[in-house]
């Protein structure tokens, strides 16, 4: 089931992406090739030598913008008609760097998707006279700005995401690294003294109903319940590496490492339906004191999705594709 | 109402503080050696760590490639009118698809609720009741799954959707009937 989600995850993702693509192609939301109409008014020359980059203001007209993107503007954006920014001679022309803020749409677009720290917008300026700096009389000039076009959005946007995701998780793993090591050696203190032990013979006539593959007295139980304790006190930095050390013990119990156990899948059911008492650090800190009123429907909530968990566990278990990959049952059979 | 704030951040820094200074201190109690022992335990960390990065790397990285696509906007998109029709709001209905793909996600969807419709708001409660009473499921089993090395998660997978689901479709009676 995990090789079809996580591949349909990534066809569906394709998926969208060109058709969010195809989309823009059709309708052109990002106005490529077309040319903005637009005033440049140029800086009364300063002592008679032009600098190679110009601060000019560049004035555009609700008309010219509405027949550019078709659309009419709305209110709010009519502020954003005159802009700022820097004029370069460049080879074959000059080019405008657009450095105000906010833009009208879809410039803003189009900046986002050409400058990644989303500063600036590049334009080429056509229509404007090869040596403005001798035309002291004429400082604003009728041009028209010519944009880079902006394509493929959604199918850059997808790839950006895998590889900044894929750096993400080793991010996360490797901050586990502290914690975990920090917990395990807690973990092997209360292992050796036999705080673990006593633990076991606490809650194994509860555990062993949920977990009846592990033998009775095997440690394995002893980290169960320490992950369930610490989930339901809130504990997220201790119940993990609690977790992994349960999955550890059922691991030196499973005769197939590749494959789950009934017990792994169970512990694992039960992780994920998230058992809670306290209420977790996140929501208190987006919710503040409003977390209290949803305490108790949470504590509900969780209660019941807990026993569906375990009793959905059970019975997908029970089916005869989930029987036969089970590494134990495997073991008996060959 | 601070003081509830404030009532579980100090019991839990109190747990904490047990642990971590009653652990070691039960084991000189019952003459471990401590220090020895703490440190052959806390090796495994760094293993455990490197061991879950491809799993984490695998389920990451297809997360963020789908919620990138806005395959996400489209299917709440799709699904809104149906789940209207049957009582579930469809305002928390970002919460309930982004809840087991990412945790960092769904807390932004959260805050998100939040600013939309209020704290007090049947939605941020339904939607709050749905990050309290859920995990990430798909992140769940990266890390504990990718611990072990366990690649064939059978019916794991199935279990925490269905146990995520009652969850959704619970949050949203169980509030309306409480709060609403």
């Amino acid at each position: 089931m995990m090789n079809y989600i996580w591949a349909g995850l990534i066809v569906i993702a394709l998926g969208f992406a060109l058709y969010a693509d195809g989309r823009d192609f059709a309708t052109n939301p990002y106005c490529n090739g077309r040319e903005l109409p637009a005033t440049i008014k140029l800086p009364p020359p300063a002592g008679g030598t032009a600098a190679p980059a110009a601060r000019v203001t560049v004035q555009l007209t609700p008309e010219s913008v509405a027949a550019f993107r078709g659309s009419e503007l709305a209110k709010a954006e009519l502020d954003a008609l005159e802009m700022t920014g820097e004029l370069t001679r460049l080879d074959g022309g000059y080019e405008l760097k657009i450095v105000s803020d906010p833009l009208i749409r879809p410039l803003s677009q189009i900046r986002a998707f050409h400058d990644e720290s989303n500063k600036s917008l590049r334009a080429k300026v056509i229509g404007l006279p090869d040596r403005i700096e001798t035309q002291p009389g004429a400082p604003a000039v009728a041009v028209t700005l010519r944009f880079e076009p902006v394509r493929f959005v959604k199918l850059r946007a997808i790839t950006n995401a895998a590889f900044e995701f894929a750096k993400t998780a080793v991010t996360i793993a490797l901050g586990f690294i502290g914690v975990f090591a920090l917990w395990m050696g807690l973990m092997k203190i209360a292992e050796t003294s036999g705080l673990v032990d006593i633990f076991v013979y606490l809650v194994q006539p509860f555990l062993r109903l949920l977990f009846p593959e592990v033998p009775k007295g095997h440690p394995a139980l002893g980290m169960i319940a320490m992950n369930l304790a610490a989930n339901m006190l809130g504990l997220g930095n201790a119940a993990t590496p609690m977790g992994i050390k349960a999955m550890e013990e059922l691991q030196k119990l499973n005769p197939r490492p590749d494959t789950a156990s009934n017990p792994m899948v169970m512990l694992l059911a039960m992780n994920t339906a998230g058992v809670q008492l306290l209420p977790s650090a996140t929501l208190v800190a987006v919710m503040g004191m409003s977390s209290l009123r949803v305490f108790l429907p949470i504590l509900i909530v969780t209660g019941i999705s807990l026993v569906i968990a375990i009793v959905v566990t059970r019975l997908l278990g029970r089916l005869p594709g989930y029987k036969r990959s089970d590494p134990n049952a495997a073991e008996v059979t060959a | 109402m601070n003081s509830f704030k404030d009532m579980v951040e100090i019991s839990g820094l109190w747990i904490l503080v047990l642990l971590i200074v009653g652990l070691p201190l039960y084991g000189l109690i019952r003459r471990v050696p401590v220090y020895e022992t703490f440190v052959d335990g806390a090796k495994d960390g760094f293993n455990v760590a490197v061991r879950i990065i491809p799993y984490l790397v695998a389920i990451l990285f297809a997360i963020a490639m789908f919620r990138a696509s806005g395959a996400m906007t489209e299917l709440i998109n799709l699904l809104r009118t149906p789940l209207g029709a049957i009582g579930f709001p469809p305002e928390v209905l970002p919460m309930a698809i982004v809840r087991p793909l990412s945790g960092s996600g769904s807390a932004a969807v959260l805050v998100d609720i939040q600013a939309q419709h209020g704290t007090n708001s049947l939605i941020t409660q339904i939607a709050a009741t749905i990050f309290g009473s859920t995990e990430t499921t798909f992140y769940v089993i990266a890390v504990y799954f990718g611990a072990v090395g366990v690649r064939k998660t059978r019916h794991a997978v199935a279990a925490g959707l269905i146990a995520d689901i009652a969850a959704i479709v619970l949050a949203v009676y169980v509030v309306k009937w409480m709060l609403g």
